[in-house]
């Protein structure tokens, strides 16, 4: 098979689809849950209803249906007699079509917890489905859906985590099928414990610049406009990977990561950085900005450009998978709950913007309204800028050449600030230090001095910190290469640690500059597999990898006992960690 | 003032630039994609292993369409020496199908996947448990006493291999049994003797077609 375009492999399939008498013309066949709905309703008498709705041209298998409690336990049902099949290949058989309903007595069903419903059906034209689960809350009678998991040997390897959740999304991910106005203000309050965090940090710079580009015509007012429409478009950026996530089954976020959007990005913090040295105006044609300042009533409309920075922001400037992220995801995939999913993660996003908001407002009164000091203000910002977009670039380029960039923005910051426009000694002092500091960046960047990372910045160039042979550590990025790494490590009997890992994860780094460093971790991984799966790049086996264990990004690690191959419980950890919350579940794995 | 307008612009060009490549990603993903079915070189393999057209199957040991579609595929290749088929075995419908597909990978070890894949498909019905597949097994002629050594050594590799098919069959977007890749098309449904014929042949005509 040649390799080509994908479009026109696309063609193929719907050209293939077309051309196939009877049996393909009917087209991909139905996802399972959307074949065969359930519902259950209380009918009013201490009896639960159960019914399927059945898509036309699928049934229900008759003695596929049962109901179990949480102990395994059959529950009997009543079910009515079905249409009959009598076919050689299929055998004697009872199926229903369109509808089918059946009453349980709540008194044969426990007082609370859940039971689990399973059923089994197939499409008229060819296709067999493999057992539906669903778990139902006696409580509130939501459904989960539960993937049966048949003979466990088949998921040796991996044990897909669809049993054992994380911890922290697990326990999250069950919170947000409660009361939503409950679920709403829980992740009001995640997002602004999570404000204080690197994933929040760089927005400051961003909103500061934004604000002072306004210079003159900044009053508390117009600078609480300007963040509340930079924040409320980062809370709506959140929502969106919730539709996303429920659009795709894909974190937007992960292929926001390409580099294209990246350099882009970086580009366009470069553009906004030179406008803020004077070296030229960004201004729209005046008969369009006149048009659009009659839309918005306002003159400048800002307001929308705050509004897209913001949405840029949350999706490519501060990427991070935190728990509460994770689990609001993971909720929108299983349940298919996708308003829920997106006002949750709104909320989220809101909170995180809450302290912008107050900074916003009231930060601005310390920028200078006009004068030279609003020009040195504005110039800081513009190094700020820069610094981003070196800071963003850097999960596209090479260690090395971001270490460079750096030396050469502090040789230019140091110069500038030093040595051109003040006149005390201690600043020119200082200046030059900063620019000698670049110089000796620069230098180590481009490889003329060899030295061997002692710096803390120049964490992130190397690939791992890990990557010695004091640790077994194995780094994968296929699913073949994983299942050959999984199987040799539990070869050794040790448990297996799954890191999901980017380039461009800024947590990731920070986990292995301040947890992998740490000694005593360094001492229990000995005792460790240490299987990282590489998803730097957005790719089917990354997202098979990412889908087997119900990652919805990095950094997310998880445990394996080697005996069992299944998820250790409680020994998820998504986002951030300390190194002594790592070494506690280390303990309790084993190592 | 204005300028906060154009990098609103800009931003909107950043956005639009990363999103319009993973539209195309989702929209390959489910669909037939040569790069996420790497060539597996320990799928069972039958047929021409030099055919100019590949069939991989994804099947199940309970599933009644799989068994009339691997009768039909069966007469189908016998009378086309020109086509591969790749097996790949992918248990879902019942615990009994995990057992009939552990001891069909069991058997390739000794060169006979072939035989005792037929003799389990040859089973009718859908509720086979696993003692019947055990007969049909010990009827097909396989070394029995080889089989469960093999089982037991290579207990790991044929998890591992069940595992991709399973891993395989989700990326692209399978939803049950049975499924046919055909060269460039696949099929996610049953397919008789006459739709095997035309798909092969619509196969082979694409594919001269330079695709």
């Amino acid at each position: 098979m040649s390799r080509a375009f994908p479009w026109t492999r696309i063609l193929a399939v719907v050209v293939g689809l077309i051309l196939l008498p009877g049996a393909a013309s009917a087209g991909p066949p139905l996802p399972a849950d959307a074949a065969f709905r359930l519902g259950v309703a209380d009918s009013g008498n201490a009896t639960l209803v159960f019914a399927w709705d059945i898509a036309p041209g699928h049934y229900l298998y008759r003695d596929r249906i049962a109901v179990s409690t949480d102990d395994g336990k059959a529950v009997p049902l009543e079910l009515p007699p079905g249409a009959q099949k009598d076919d050689p290949a299929f055998g004697a058989t009872q199926v229903y079509h369109d509808h089918v309903s059946t009453t349980i007595a709540r008194s044969a069903l426990p007082a609370s917890g859940a039971i689990h419903v399973t059923y089994q059906g197939c499409a008229e034209h060819g296709v067999c489905y493999p057992p539906v689960g669903q778990k139902i809350d006696l409580a509130t009678l939501a459904a989960t859906p539960e993937r049966k998991s048949l003979a466990p040997a088949v998921v040796v390897p991996a044990g897909p985590a669809q049993t054992t959740q994380g911890r922290t999304d697990g326990a999250l991910a069950s919170r947000l099928s409660g009361d939503l106005p409950t679920v709403l203000l829980g992740f009001l309050g995640f997002g602004l414990l999570l404000a204080f965090t690197p994933c929040v940090f760089p927005m400051l710079p961003i909103l500061s610049g934004m604000l002072a580009r306004s210079g003159q015509e900044l009053t508390p007012r117009k600078g609480f406009v300007l963040s509340s429409a930079y924040v409320l478009a980062m809370a709506l950026a959140y929502a969106a990977l919730g539709l996303a996530a429920a659009w795709s089954g894909q974190n937007l976020q992960v292929l926001l990561q390409r580099p294209v959007a990246i350099v882009l990005m970086g580009l366009v913090f470069v553009v906004l950085a030179l406008s803020m040295f004077g070296l030229y105006e960004l201004a729209l044609p005046a008969k369009l900005a006149t048009r659009l300042s009659r839309a918005t009533g306002r003159p400048g409309g800002s307001i929308g450009g705050a509004a897209l920075l913001g949405f840029g922001s949350a999706l490519v400037v501060g990427p991070c998978v935190t728990p509460p992220l994770a689990a609001a995801l993971l909720y929108v995939a299983q349940t298919g709950d996708v308003l829920r999913g997106a006002a949750a993660l709104f909320a989220l996003g809101l909170g995180m913007g809450l302290p912008l908001l107050a900074f916003g407002a009231f930060g601005g009164r310390l920028l200078p309204k006009s004068g030279p000091w609003l020009v040195t203000v504005k110039q800081v910002f513009g190094f700020l800028f820069l610094g981003l977009a070196i800071w963003i670039l850097g999960r596209v380029l090479p260690g090395p050449a971001t270490l460079g960039l750096w030396g050469g923005l502090a040789i230019a910051a140091g110069l500038w600030f030093g040595l051109l426009r003040s006149r005390g000694f201690g600043m020119r002092l200082a200046g030059g230090g900063i620019a000698l500091g670049g110089a000796f960046l620069l230098v180590v960047g481009l490889g003329v001095v060899p030295l061997s990372c002692p710096l803390a910045v120049c964490a992130g160039t190397t690939t791992a910190s890990m990557d010695d042979t004091a640790v077994s550590f194995r780094k994968v990025s296929t699913v073949n290469a994983f299942d050959a790494a999984l199987a040799e490590a539990r070869s050794k009997g040790q448990p297996i640690l799954v890191d999901f890992y980017a380039d461009w994860c800024v947590v990731c780094r920070e986990i292995d500059r301040e947890v992998m460093a740490d000694a005593a971790v360094r001492a229990r991984l000995g005792n460790v597999a240490v299987l990282r799966v590489d998803v730097t790049a957005d790719s089917p086996e990354s997202r098979a990898l990412m889908h087997r264990f119900d990652v919805v990004g990095p950094p997310t690690m998880l445990f394996l006992n080697a005996r069992t191959g299944r998820e250790a419980d409680d020994s998820r950890f998504v986002g951030a960690v300390s190194a002594a919350q790592f070494l506690q579940t280390l303990h309790k794995v084993g190592a | 003032m204005k300028s906060n307008l154009l990098f609103a612009f800009a931003v909107c060009l950043v956005l639009v630039a990363a999103i319009a490549p993973s539209r195309r990603a989702v929209a390959t993903q489910g669909h037939v994609d040569s790069s996420a079915m790497p060539d597996d070189p320990s799928a069972p393999v039958t047929g021409n292993p030099k055919g100019d057209v590949t069939i991989i199957e994804f099947s199940d040991y309970n599933c009644p369409f799989c068994k009339q579609s691997a009768a039909a595929l069966e007469k189908f290749v016998a009378s086309d020496s020109k086509v591969r088929v790749v097996h790949k075995d992918w248990p879902v419908l019942t615990d009994a199908s995990a057992y009939g597909a552990r001891l069909a990978l069991a058997a390739g070890y000794q060169g006979k996947y072939a035989e005792v894949h037929a003799a389990l498909m040859r089973i009718p019905g859908m509720r086979i448990s696993k003692d019947r597949m055990l007969e049909a097994v010990k009827a097909s002629g396989v070394d029995m006493d080889r089989l469960e050594s093999d089982q037991k050594a290579h207990a790991q590799e044929i998890d591992a291999l069940l595992e991709r098919n399973a891993e395989q069959a989700e990326t692209l977007g399978l939803q049950g049994t049975p499924a046919f890749l055909v060269g460039p098309y696949i099929v996610p449904s049953a397919l008789g003797y006459e739709d095997f014929k035309q798909v092969v042949a619509d196969a082979r005509t694409k594919m001269r077609g330079g695709d």
